[in-house]
């Protein structure tokens, strides 16, 4: 699929609005990860508070996948634990490559990234960004 | 040579600036010039005769109000920025080295962009704007993009185009070219700006492989450098 085909408005849309972009002055934890393939970089920043995200914020460049689920997960995962988060990632993964529904809970909105289960090679765009915030999840609490 | 020309020749090479030192072969006076960002009061046709000399990067003796002025050129190196870990990244980069430049090797791509497959050549994994932003852009600077990817071309020709550098090139085919160029404009570049991009790039060689695109592409840049604004026959 050409990426014209795959990058629909909303998704374009998600991309640009960018949200959670920018540095934390102290985090409790930072991760980054990058696709190698595809050159998308993401660096997370997190901040804890009771077992729960407090502040996010990442610095990301990357495809329009990428840059729209670290802007999906800038405003649907603070508030969230670390275990929701897995869940997340989980349910995402299951959506994309084993043809399940998408979530119907907080992250919701990751049906928007339906038309990307028809190709393979882009999933790890989407999932980068929640396995960037995970690593820096499991950095906050050691 | 006096301490603070010494001192002076050296920050302006660590700040990347073409600086000139004019010594008066009758007097032995000596006083540095910035060629192109000279100082309020400074004299003018000296600092047009610097400015020539600098283009040329060739240092000279002239004549300047009665008195034999000779002109030393210290230009920063070429510095040639290669967008694209790629098959011809690999050739151009070497051949860049052999003319005597600087090269970096920019791709954010990880897998593309290894220590082995450009050994001996500066390599930077990170998106080409934040490369650019970081090593800056001036008039001895040239940049080439090779990836074919939008994503990551684009930005770099982008930064090209707002800084003063020598020579942009941008690989790809007519089709690919015109469609960039759209894209470019409705980031606000205009038609100038546009006919600054060499695309496609290299001379009409009718070149094949990855080395003979890399002699194309490095014989236009050469002639840009040394023979700004002429056309190249080849």
């Amino acid at each position: 699929m050409t990426n014209d085909a795959l990058y629909h408005e909303g998704m374009v849309r998600l991309a640009r609005a960018a949200r959670g972009a920018g540095r934390l002055a102290a985090p409790h934890g930072s991760a980054a990860r990058d696709n190698p393939l595809c050159g998308d970089q993401v660096h997370v920043d997190v901040r804890l508070s009771g077992g729960r995200i407090a502040e996010l914020a990442h610095r990301t460049r990357g495809c329009v996948l990428c840059e729209a689920a670290a802007s999906l997960l800038g405003g649907a995962a603070p508030g969230r634990t670390r275990a929701e988060v897995a869940l997340a990632r989980a349910r995402l993964l299951a959506m994309l490559s084993a043809g399940e529904a998408p979530p119907e809970d907080a992250f919701a909105d990751l049906a928007i990234f339906l038309p990307v289960r028809d190709v393979r090679s882009r999933h790890e765009c989407v999932l980068l960004p929640f396995d960037a915030l995970l690593d820096a999840l499991a950095r906050a609490e050691e | 040579m006096k301490r603070e020309i010494l001192a002076g020749i050296l920050a302006d090479a660590a700040a990347k600036r073409s600086v000139v030192l004019a010594t008066d072969l009758g007097s032995g006076e000596a006083r540095l010039v910035r060629p192109f960002d000279p100082e309020p009061g400074a004299d003018a046709p000296l600092v047009a005769a610097a400015r020539e000399a600098a283009e040329r990067d060739a240092s000279t003796k002239v004549e300047l109000g009665g008195a034999t002025v000779f002109l030393r050129v210290f230009n920063p190196p070429v510095r040639v920025v290669v967008v694209g870990a790629v098959h011809i990244g690999q050739a151009f980069a070497r051949m860049v080295q052999l003319a005597g430049y600087d090269v970096l090797v920019v791709d954010p791509r990880r897998a593309f962009a290894t220590p082995d497959r450009f050994e001996g050549i500066p390599l930077a994994v990170e998106w080409p704007d934040e490369a650019l932003a970081r090593t800056g852009i001036g008039r001895r600077t040239a940049v080439v993009t090779m990836t074919h990817d939008p994503k990551i071309d684009d930005p770099a020709l982008a930064a090209a185009l707002r800084s003063d550098a020598f020579y942009v090139g941008a690989l790809g085919s007519k089709k690919t070219q015109a469609a960039r160029r759209e894209r470019l404009r409705a980031m606000g570049f205009g038609d100038a700006d546009l006919a600054r991009i060499h695309g496609p790039v290299g001379l009409p060689l009718g070149a094949v492989s990855p080395g003979e695109i890399a002699v194309a592409i490095l014989s236009e840049l050469v002639g840009a450098l040394r023979r700004p604004g002429e056309p190249i026959r080849p």
